[in-house]
């Protein structure tokens, strides 16, 4: 098992450094940072100058990509344009630890913009998260116990239009619905924008309201899918002969369902955890620019209009880092939940 | 033949029902799956509305804006109601809705050519062109899909030129749109056409070709593929509505096709802002996308029923 | 299921709940003292009632990126520096100038200005302190000057200082001597917009080396304006409180609380509600829905226009270099109608570049719709539909141009309107879209306006408002693989424009020198080397309870101290 992880530890490593090439190469071409630092006027051609040079996009793809990677300390830079290289560079580079300044918000480390934002999308995620398990568990049991009933049929046709359809549109009824026509009827309504009134301040009960209809958004679509996939788990479980064992020797259903069925069915589960992240933060990304959540999403997509490289070279690679690690944690569990998996 | 008990038993060959082509029974199994055959009605009435709906109202109408109409409800002359410009939704759910079905199904086969060729040489090659490929595969996987999108759409998105196609303009952005959806999703097919091949290639029929000396091309593709042709068909009907969601998700941030040109998602860029004053704007291209993508989820569901000769019987 | 796997759920659940938590915490504001907590005054008796602190409540559509004046060129950045940290002069309602940290305009009569026009000398007032109570004085100026033209801080703009300005010295602690390389006109208008705190940023810059990473930048708790920071909460809102010690007397508003929202829809129901004071940067179809619910729509004029700029250099479209195409373009567009219907009125057609100031030609009037006149002009210009497609050619070349501007919805309808009115003089227009950042690219960058992609680019800009100056048509500004970064993005090389140009710069006398411009702008107009679409001014959205307000175009909250708040 140890060198199981070793070896996929060590099989991330030239991943990531795959992925790190081909988005900063994209990046390179989806504009130019410099042309929207005029504010509201084009930026003179003097100050684009000066700029290219003092933050060091003069410099050829590759040369840019060796400085993101392990500094430019090492190197010296011509920062005041007289031709003569002088000065020396301030920069780690990421495998240091410094994933740079952003270009955006000139001065500020990316990793912390970043991380300015990330426990916002957490806050959204983690309890996405439960949610579905939670709800995919109980719509997963309860539909493959009472097969074939209306109530079945129910909920399998709800969750085919569940996982159809967009977020947004997810999202959108149940502002329509929660926020504007429950305000009409007169009813309590939930917030739509930000995570907290900022007259209120940012209590927990205020962030918990405005995190209602978000959260709810994220979760329906994943909900949806993983609650077909856990009752046809759950089925192809309790047609097998040690549960009709179980049933004939009188122990009762629930304990039947939950402590011999559910262990089997527990890689599902287990999947459903480990490998929705991607999903995820798909639904994060479209649900914080629809309540103006400002989490990490709202920031990739606002540094990505002004290709601010650090800080989207930051997010992408924190991203995959997270899902690599997601991965490797959903293969080991799933050694250890099955022993007829094995590794070699 | 009568038994002895006076019944009428019928005869043997009458027992037997003729052999089916496998046409026959791939329909008979297709058509016991009710929601796919309503699928299969509601998305042949979508395409329909799309294309049949262009014989009534011009694209030009669809583009044509009246800022003093703006946001106006649904009405005789409007049914759909109007935008934040004033151009008729009815019109633009039309149009939108062949601008997103090409998508769609373009995407589909950029996806099919890609993940096909990629899983077919990985599965057939094995070592070190599968170590490769996979790697390559693998690496495409782990970059969450949609920052994946919108990063490919910010960089080519605005570079190619407008396609003149059957007398009509499509904005660049189509093509850009098409090419990137294609690109990100093909790893999900190149898997399945992986495994098959895996699985296919230790057949009889395999070695006996080659021992014929037939070329590996040709065993690739007029011997192993036609047999896995039963995941491949199911996985690409999804992949259908796949890509339309994701083109809806992509044009909803503003960054998949640009107006004028209509589709569905952009349709409801912005919606958010209006929620109160016009739910219209959003309420009738969304619910058109929903639809569409269940009826292929549900046709997917379907094939996949009738295809896959380890499911139930007839 | 076992215990153990219990156990690891219930342990996946209560990390999420315990992030969640942390989460919930508020985050500590990035400040170096602490944030001046609102205090009101205890209520003694029970007769009395508490003060109500004043708040006026501002919605801004885009958050700023950095507060250092000269880290940030965002005009949401900008226009806060009123607050805080004013300007060594400021403009009113009228766009005139007049002192706020000098005793007097320096002028050639009052000896601020040398008789060559090379030296300035400003006198500042004695009473200048910062809010922490550290003097203010010429050294700040000084300061201010060597952190901008250091190449180890990278600024937004370093102009004029880098280009135009040779020393800045202090000889005493209230008199700042500017000295010229040659005698720059437009000095009002480009120099010492926010001051940087000598006492508080130096320290930075020797630990450092640079002033990129200062905190002050991004929590400025020591400024010189009638209010201070007091709290930037990102993504949410900032906070600004009155500054008890602002040398021209404390504010009559206790606090400015600024609140950041996502977008247009949003900030307009904001302000409809009442939950804003003021809103700014917003379309012109919510004028009719902001005044229809009480709230007063300022216009301030800033110099912008939105316009049309020509590609007329060699690799253009042939017919963009004959100034009867150009005409007929201008007469074949109906701006007067698009602005009705589009603007709902509530601007004009520019005529000139320098529409709204003095320097405008006031004979200029835009070019009139006339789709006859302009059909004629192509037709004599040689360009006739000979293949009957609906489109004029000439040589075998279509009359097909490529029309191009950013992704903003009015833009967009413009194009759409263009379109139509213009295929029916046979002129076709090819229409494309790009985001801000690639559409103003530079010709290094491979950008589609500067590499001359695009025949006909619409955007709104303006000069050095409230100086008329402006570089885009100089011959030495068109850019190439030598001159990448140049900004003459039409191509255009026209001698005696350049000429004019030149000369401008040198004209310190006021008369001779609108004189020159409105040549300058007759020219560019009969030439119609830039086609004004409308005139841009900016737009605030202000409710009823706040008064004495007055908008200026340059800074706009100028008087931002008298500002009240009824009740």
């Amino acid at each position: 098992m140890g060198q199981y992880i070793l070896r996929r530890v060590l099989q991330a490593i030239p991943l990531l450094f795959i992925i790190s090439v081909v988005i900063f190469a994209l990046m390179m071409s989806a504009g130019d940072p410099l042309a929207t630092m005029g504010g509201r006027r084009a930026t003179r051609p003097s100050d684009r100058a000066r700029l290219a040079r003092q933050l060091g996009l003069d410099k050829p793809l590759s040369t840019q990509y060796l400085y993101w990677l392990i500094g430019n300390d090492w190197d010296r830079l011509d920062l005041d344009g007289d031709g003569v290289a002088e000065s020396p560079g301030r920069r780690l580079g990421v495998l240091r630890g410094d994933f740079g300044t952003s270009l955006v918000n000139r001065g500020r480390p990316a990793l912390e913009v970043i991380w300015d934002r990330l426990p916002n999308t957490l806050l959204l995620m983690v309890p996405a998260e439960i949610v579905i398990v939670l709800g995919a568990l109980l719509v997963g049991i309860y539909s493959a116990l009472r097969q074939y009933s209306w109530l079945d049929h129910a909920m399998t046709a709800l969750s085919f239009v569940g996982y159809s359809m967009p977020i947004f549109f997810v999202a959108l009824l149940s502002m329509y619905l929660f926020a504007v026509l429950f305000r009409r009827w007169g009813l309590p309504y939930l917030p739509t924008v930000g995570m907290f009134e900022p007259t209120v301040g940012k209590t927990p009960l205020e962030v918990m309201r405005h995190m209602v209809l978000p959260v709810f958004s994220i979760a329906t679509i994943s909900l949806a899918g993983y609650s077909r996939y856990i009752r046809s788990t759950m089925l192809e479980v309790l047609s097998q002969d040690y549960i009709r064992t179980a049933r004939a020797k009188g122990l009762p259903q629930r304990e039947v369902v939950l402590i011999h069925a559910l262990k089997n069915a527990s890689l599902p589960i287990v999947t459903v955890v480990g490998l929705d992240l991607p999903f995820l933060l798909a639904g994060a990304l479209v649900t914080e620019s629809i309540f103006a959540w400002p989490g990490m999403g709202r920031l990739f997509i606002y540094h990505l209009e002004r290709t601010d490289l650090p800080v989207v070279m930051g997010i992408l690679l924190l991203i995959s880092l997270a899902v690599v690690t997601f991965q490797l944690i959903t293969d080991v569990a799933y050694a250890w939940l099955d022993p007829r998996i094995r590794y070699n | 033949m009568d038994t002895a008990a006076g019944l009428t038993l019928p005869r043997l060959e009458e027992l037997e029902a003729p052999p089916l082509s496998l046409a026959q029974l791939f329909w008979r199994r297709f058509r016991r799956h009710r929601m796919a055959l309503a699928g299969a009605v509601t998305l042949a009435l979508l395409t329909l509305y799309s294309l049949g709906g262009s014989l009534f109202l011009t694209e030009a109408f669809a583009n044509f804006t009246q800022t003093a109409l703006r946001l106006q409800a649904p009405s005789a002359s409007h049914p759909f109601g109007t935008d934040t410009i004033g151009r008729d939704i009815l019109a633009r759910t039309i149009y939108g809705g062949q601008i997103s079905l090409l998508i769609g199904l373009a995407a589909m086969l950029v996806e099919l050519v890609i993940g096909v060729g990629v899983g077919a040489l990985a599965g057939y090659y094995g070592k070190v062109i599968d170590s490769l490929l996979m790697r390559i595969t693998e690496a495409w996987l782990n970059i969450p899909a949609l920052f994946l999108l919108l990063i490919m759409a910010k960089s080519f998105g605005g570079r190619i030129p407008d396609v003149q196609l059957l007398g009509r303009s499509f904005s660049g952005s189509v093509v850009a749109i098409i090419l990137i959806i294609g690109l990100t999703s093909w790893m999900y097919l190149a898997r399945i056409v992986r495994a098959e091949f895996l699985s296919l290639k230790e057949q009889d029929f395999v070695l006996a070709a080659r021992a014929t000396g037939t070329s590996d091309l040709s065993i690739i593709l007029q011997h192993i593929l036609p047999n896995s042709v039963a995941p491949i068909v199911v996985a690409a009907t999804l992949s259908v509505g796949n890509a339309i969601l994701t083109e809806s998700y992509i044009s909803f941030l503003g960054l998949g096709v640009q107006p004028p040109t209509a589709t569905w998602g952009n349709m409801l860029e912005g919606a958010h802002g209006y929620i109160e004053q016009a739910p219209w704007l959003w309420i009738f291209p969304g619910t058109l996308i929903l639809l569409t993508v269940l009826s292929i989820n549900f046709i997917g569901d379907g094939l996949r029923d009738a295809l896959d000769p380890r499911s139930r019987a007839i | 299921m076992s215990p153990k796997h219990w156990r690891w759920i219930s342990a996946v659940a209560a990390g999420g709940l315990f992030l969640s938590a942390c989460a919930g915490q508020p985050t500590a504001a990035p400040t170096e003292a602490p944030p001046a907590e609102p205090t009101s005054p205890p209520a003694v008796e029970p007769t009395q009632a508490p003060v109500e602190k004043k708040v006026a409540t501002f919605i801004f559509t885009q958050e700023f990126d950095n507060l250092n004046p000269y880290y940030s060129n965002m005009w949401f950045a900008a226009i806060t520096q009123q607050f805080w940290d004013v300007w060594a002069w400021q403009y009113d309602e009228a766009n005139t100038v007049y002192p706020v940290m000098v005793t007097e305009m320096p002028s050639i009569e009052n000896g601020g200005i040398s008789a060559d026009g090379t030296v300035l000398t400003l006198n500042l007032r004695n009473d200048l302190t910062w809010s922490d109570g550290e003097p203010l004085t010429a050294q700040d100026f000084v300061f201010t000057y060597e952190m901008i033209v250091d190449p180890n801080n990278s600024v937004a703009s370093a102009y004029p200082y880098d280009q135009e300005v040779a020393s800045v010295v202090a000889p005493d602690d209230h008199t700042v001597v500017i000295t010229f390389n040659a005698p720059f006109i437009p000095w009002a208008a480009n120099l010492w917009q926010g001051l940087l705190p000598e006492h508080i940023l130096r320290p930075v810059y020797e630990a450092d080396g640079t002033l990129d990473n200062a905190e002050w930048n991004l929590a400025p708790t020591v400024g010189a304006g009638p209010f201070v920071f007091a709290e930037w909460e990102s993504g949410s809102f900032a906070r600004f409180v009155a500054n008890e010690d602002y040398w021209l007397g404390r504010p009559k508003l206790d606090e400015i609380f600024i609140r950041f929202v996502p977008d247009d829809a949003s900030q307009i129901n904001a302000l409809v509600a009442g939950d804003g004071d003021l809103g700014t940067f917003f379309a012109y179809s919510d004028v009719p829905t902001l005044q229809d619910a009480g709230v007063e729509v300022f216009t301030s004029q800033s110099g912008y226009n939105e316009g049309w700029f020509f590609f007329m250099g060699e690799e253009g479209h042939p017919a963009l270099k004959d100034v009867r195409v150009r005409q007929a373009i201008a007469m074949g567009f109906d701006r007067a109608s698009l602005v009705q219907d589009l603007l709902l009125g509530a601007t004009k057609p520019a005529a000139t570049y320098w529409d709204n100031s003095p320097y405008a030609d006031p004979a200029v009037e835009p070019w009139p719709y006339d789709p006859l006149a302009a059909a004629t002009l192509l037709d004599d210009a040689g360009w006739v539909d000979s293949n009957g497609d609906g489109t004029r050619d000439k040589d075998g070349v279509e009359l097909v141009l490529t029309y191009g501007t950013t992704t903003r919805e009015i833009r967009q309808d413009t194009q759409a309107v263009a379109q139509q009115q213009l295929a029916e003089i046979g002129v076709g227009l090819e229409l494309v879209n790009f985001d801000s950042d690639l559409f103003f690219s530079s010709y290094g960058a491979g950008g589609p306006a500067a590499t001359g992609q695009v025949d006909i680019m619409e955007y709104s800009d303006t000069t050095s408002f409230p100086d008329p100056d402006i570089y885009y048509w100089n011959c030495e500004e068109i850019p190439s693989a030598e001159a990448p970064e140049g900004a003459n993005w039409s191509g255009l090389c026209d001698e005696e424009l350049d000429a004019l140009f030149t000369l401008e710069l040198t004209q310190s006398d006021l008369a001779e020198r609108t004189e020159t411009f409105h040549q300058i702008s007759r020219m560019i107009y009969e030439q119609v080397y830039w086609l004004g679409v409308w005139q841009d001014p900016d737009l605030f959205g202000v409710n009823e309870r706040l008064t004495n307000v007055k908008i200026s175009g340059v800074t706009p909250f100028f008087n931002i101290a008298e500002w009240d708040l009824q009740s």
